[in-house]
């Protein structure tokens, strides 16, 4: 039978246990130490963004409009993704079309990286050409690689979805850990965009 | 050894005037870790014998303390003042031992090599290996820098150590107050023979030390004896000029292994590792890799009688 | 398993090998319950341990005799290499894991972990990391950089064979397990605590672990930030450490040490946790002061992500930048004492029992004070001068580590085995095996302390004839190297004796007091049928004689 997705144990009087649902604590955890490896990764970007001949010329080869298109992309994901959060809270059908949207979001995302890593590629920016290279391309890389995670997740997320309310569902705090981990993805990418593309209009 | 008779490997050997200053902080700090270690343990001692249970034990429970707040603090606020009383030391001892080098020029470039050191002195245009001089009573600015990996540089008597790294050159101030022999080490695993990697100081009087660097600035004159040229010959054919230089030998210039140009003047070969003889130079030649397996002279395949030839023409380089 | 309200009555079991639930090996393999994957943890800890230690006394026979050849340069530096790697990554964390994975739901009152499956999943991934890491010596050799691998040494061009790929590829893995285990004992402590059980009535143990549980989640993930960097140096050419092409080997030092420091308190706060409950217990008394004790933990492990350049005072940093680190590292000392002072003062006016698991934990307090006392030596700037990369160093953390985390750890194991297996250790090769391990451990190591003044650096395969005092005191050293491997060995014999010819130990051997002692020893699998609403800190006190579990003044 279908249970509410709210519906928790009866709760002790003398409890004195964090009231946060422990999927959620859990995931809010695990964003708190990804959020260390890319801060690192950045560090390490900023180090050796000022040195000569390297670095702070070489991000001038970056499309910034081009991958700010794309970024739109990926923050307009996040806003769908929580109207599909209230849409699924309020059990409408509307949740399952806006978790596509955001997966088709999140793939234009993806597809713009792509086409970027392409062309820098064709331009011998490579990983291994200098210490641009290695910076820009492990960065965000690995931000990539933590979208490509989101994407999956998510689309778990939706075929439990569409499998019905009377067999498994997907319950309020499933989705939420996704739309968290989702959100701290975008939240990467701004730190990891004004750092990377926006910084040179600032010097 | 002719190292043998060097001055005691220790840090508490104060041999310079840096390390006077961190003995004495040392010293100063071992006894409060020592009076420490002895509350501790002796509080321990009294612990075990007075509160033992006992044979004839009621088998009740001890009055139970949950603290005191007094005592917490007695034994916060002493460490705490401890701490700080080494933190202000701390920043004393560190800036008269090693002050800001501003824009004085260095006296003493070392640089770490696997496994092997080079002196430089930029001010008299020298290069030698694996040992050096400094005057006695001169405050020698040093630099370290590696041309490979991370190692570091300790002679032991002078106290601190300083780490060579790679595209980023470091500094020490040396300044000797006891003339003689002193050993030091590579202080940072860097491969293979780290552990043989050793530092040979030698502190003279200014006057000696002039004269070192000024026979080490001159191009040592060549013998004419058979013997010496048939070895300088092999040397230079047998591919040691690959990677040997010696000033005086247009074919020896190569800068990838250490300078051979005074080699008769140090007293030992290979970073420490042979006593600087004839016989042993003639082994060395043939197959350092019996001494020092691993480092990056091969063993180079030459007969007895080629080895010793070079061996009397490097004997000959004074 | 059993589930619900509607599990048969069971049969009390009083030996572990008996409890249904753990017959066949399948049942091990596929376990998410947090005892059989504590049992797992500790059981190949002590396996790698034997590996570990034997690494550990091939050293110390190549160090016997200057000029020695028992092995040759390039062995000897994958041997340490992994002798280090070993004892801290699959020795140090598992061990500690599967005590907090084991103890704590029991102590706060729980059926199991937040999360049972991350729980087997941080298990298993630890062991396909320690496999495949030992698994480069079949492809090629084993690393050679030592367990913190400074570039440029540890780049393809000075090291090219693949062991340095397996070594950064297997912590990487195994890192990941350990976040994945952090995570779920932070969730299972903040959210899984029995009623009346305030984050403030917790048993120190547990306390230590959540604080421990901190430090894991946010420093691995720099370790595996930096490990990615060397990978990617080594397999994709990047430059992040090749100071020719622009790189800085500095960084590495930085981003390993930002991890590596916080990792030296991981390893030792399970122990104070440990000794926390073992001292109280073999005194009768109360543990004097837990609220400081539990403040100074908190304030450790803030401090502990501040220090970490004080591993690299002689890289020239200016004085600044070290001389801040200093302060820091000096600071972080206070703390520290405290512990010592409270752990004295509770045996204070108790009434001592010399269990072999008190012996154990005595022995810490002297030897991890002089640990401690060393290290903070290093903290005054110009002693590190004279004396880091020595042998003085590698005195200083094999007694913080050996003397300090192993000692405490061992005598939890003496202590919690009952509860463990149902069986008590033998005291008498428990007694033999402690004398041992104390006259082995501090030869082997005290004389490092005097070998480092004398400039005997660390990390080498051989040393010269002719150096002062250096070939005697590495003989003694190395002889009583065998006596601390015997010990071990000797350690391990009795796990394995008690567990066939222990006597039954029933729930609360040593008449302790924390909630763990209330269920069975073994546990059921639900670990307890029914949990008394926690009124202290120790809950079993107050079922006893009705209050004072917190130390209010009580006479019996």
């Amino acid at each position: 039978m279908h249970k509410p997705a709210s519906a928790k144990a009866p709760v002790h009087p003398l409890d004195t246990n964090l009231k946060i649902d422990r999927n959620i604590l859990g995931m809010a955890l695990f964003i708190a130490s990804e959020s260390i490896f890319f801060l690192l990764l950045i560090l390490a970007y900023v180090n050796f963004h000022n040195q000569y001949g390297t670095g702070a010329m070489a991000a001038w080869h970056l499309d910034v409009f081009k991958t700010g298109m794309f970024s739109i992309a990926l923050f307009a994901s996040s806003f769908t993704l929580w109207l599909a959060e209230k849409a699924h809270a309020k059990q409408s059908g509307l949740a399952i079309f806006w978790m596509l949207v955001t997966i088709a979001l999140g793939t234009i995302f993806i597809a713009g990286q792509a086409m970027e890593y392409a062309g820098l590629i064709r331009e011998n920016l490579t990983i291994s050409r200098d210490m641009f290279g290695s910076t820009f391309f492990t960065l965000t890389g690995f931000h990539g690689f933590h979208v490509i995670v989101g994407l999956i997740l998510l689309s778990i997320a939706l075929f439990i979805m569409t499998r019905g309310k009377h067999q498994h569902e997907i319950t309020d705090v499933g989705l939420m850990c996704v739309s968290m981990y989702w959100h701290f993805v975008d939240v990467v990418w701004i730190a990891v965009f004004s750092v990377v593309y926006l910084w040179r209009f600032v010097q | 050894m002719e190292i043998s008779n060097a001055d005691l490997t220790s840090i508490f050997n104060v041999v310079t005037s840096q390390n006077k200053w961190m003995v004495d902080l040392h010293m100063f700090t071992a006894a409060i870790c020592t009076i420490i270690f002895m509350v501790v343990a002796g509080l321990l001692v009294a612990i075990i014998g007075k509160f033992k249970t006992s044979e004839n034990d009621d088998g009740s429970e001890p009055k139970q303390v949950r603290g005191n707040v007094r005592l917490e603090i007695i034994w916060t606020a002493i460490p705490l003042l401890i701490v700080t009383v080494l933190g202000v030391l701390t920043a004393i001892v560190m800036l008269v031992v090693n002050p800001a080098v501003g824009s004085k020029k260095p006296d003493l470039i070392v640089v770490g090599h696997q496994w092997w050191w080079e002196y430089q002195y930029p001010k008299y245009g020298v290069t030698t290996a694996n040992e050096f001089y400094l005057p006695l009573g001169q405050n020698s600015l040093v630099e370290v820098r590696s041309a490979d990996v991370v190692h570091s540089f300790w002679v032991i008597a002078f106290g601190q150590k300083m780490d060579a790294i790679p595209g980023h050159p470091t500094n020490m101030w040396i300044h000797p107050t006891k003339k003689g022999l002193f050993l030091g080490t590579c202080s940072e695993y860097c491969g293979a023979q780290h552990g043989l990697m050793r530092i040979i100081a030698n502190v003279v009087t200014p006057e000696d030390f002039e004269t070192w660097i000024k026979a080490q600035a001159a191009i040592p004159v060549v013998s004419e004896d058979a013997k010496v040229l048939k070895g300088k010959e092999l040397f230079n054919a047998a591919t040691c000029v690959q990677c040997h230089r010696v000033a005086g030998n247009p074919d020896a210039n190569a800068l990838i292994g250490p300078d051979l140009t005074h080699l008769a003047q140090r007293k030992t070969i290979g970073a420490g590792v042979l006593e600087n003889t004839p016989e042993n130079l003639a082994k060395w030649v043939q197959n350092p890799q019996t001494f020092k397996p691993g480092i990056n002279m091969p063993n180079m395949r030459l007969t007895d009688a080629d080895a010793h030839s070079i061996a009397v023409y490097l004997e000959s380089l004074k | 398993m059993t589930q619900g309200a509607l599990h048969e009555p069971h049969k009390p079991v009083n030996w572990v090998a008996d409890v249904p639930e753990y017959k066949g090996i399948l049942s091990w393999l596929t376990s998410v319950d947090h005892k059989q994957l504590g049992i797992l943890y500790v059981m190949s800890a002590l396996g790698f341990l034997v590996v570990g230690a034997l690494l550990g006394l091939t050293i110390r026979l190549q160090l016997m005799f200057p000029m020695g050849h028992v092995v040759s340069q390039d062995s000897y530096n994958q041997i340490f290499t992994m002798h280090g790697t070993t004892m801290v990554f699959f020795v140090g964390m598992p061990l500690l894991f599967g005590f907090a994975v084991y103890l704590t739901p029991l102590m706060i009152g729980a059926r199991d972990m937040a999360f049972p499956r991350l729980n087997a999943f941080g298990y298993w991934v630890y062991i396909f990391g320690a496999i495949m890491l030992y698994f480069s010596f079949l492809a090629g050799g084993g690393p050679a950089a030592g367990w913190f691998a400074y570039p440029p040494l540890s780049e393809k061009g000075y090291l090219f064979n693949s062991g340095q790929n397996y070594w950064a590829l297997s912590l990487f893995v195994t890192g990941i397990g350990s976040v994945a285990t952090g995570i779920n004992l932070i969730v299972t402590i903040l959210t899984m605590r029995a009623p009346g059980m305030t984050l403030k009535r917790v048993p120190l143990f547990v306390w230590m672990i959540l604080m421990d549980a901190f430090l894991v989640v946010f420093s691995l993930p720099a370790l595996n930030a930096a490990l990615v960097m060397i990978l990617f140096d080594r397999i994709l050419n990047t430059k992040f450490f090749i100071a020719t092409m622009g790189g800085s080997p500095l960084l590495w030092q930085h981003f390993f040490w930002f991890f590596g420091h916080p990792e030296v308190y991981i390893l030792i706060l399970p122990g104070w946790g440990a000794v926390s409950e073992v001292i109280p217990v073999f005194s009768r008394k109360v543990i004097f002061g837990a609220g400081v004790m539990a403040a100074s933990t908190v304030a450790i492990t803030f401090l502990s992500f501040g220090v970490w350049v004080h591993h690299m005072f002689t890289t020239g940093l200016g004085f600044a930048p070290l001389y801040i680190f200093a302060v820091t590292s000096l600071l972080i000392a206070v703390p520290t004492g405290i512990k010592v002072w409270t752990w004295l003062a509770t045996m204070w006016g108790g009434k001592l029992r010399f269990t072999v698991a008190m012996l154990h934990a005595m022995a810490f307090i002297i030897q991890f004070t002089i640990g401690g006392l060393s290290g903070v030596g290093f903290a005054v700037i110009p002693i590190d001068w004279q004396l880091t990369d020595s042998y003085f160093v590698v005195a200083h953390f094999h007694y913080v580590l050996v003397g300090g985390m192993l000692f405490s750890l061992i005598s939890g194991i003496y202590y919690w085995y009952p509860k463990v297996t149902g069986r008590m250790m033998s005291e008498t090769l428990g007694l033999w095996q402690f004398w041992s391990f104390v006259i082995g451990f501090n030869g082997t190591f005290f004389v490092m302390h005097i070998l480092g003044i004398l400039g005997m650096p660390r990390r080498v395969w051989t040393y010269p004839l002719g150096m002062p005092g250096w070939a005697e005191l590495n003989f003694f050293s190395s002889c009583c190297a065998f006596i601390l491997v015997g010990s071990i060995f000797l350690f391990i014999y009795n796990l394995v004796w008690s567990f066939y010819h222990g006597k039954i130990a029933g729930a609360n051997p040593w008449d302790a007091w924390t909630l763990e002692w209330l269920a069975d020893s073994p546990p059921i699998a639900e670990n307890f049928e029914r949990v008394p609403v926690i009124r202290s800190r120790r809950p079993l006190w107050d079922l006893k004689y009705g209050s004072g579990g917190d130390g209010e003044d009580h006479h019996a």
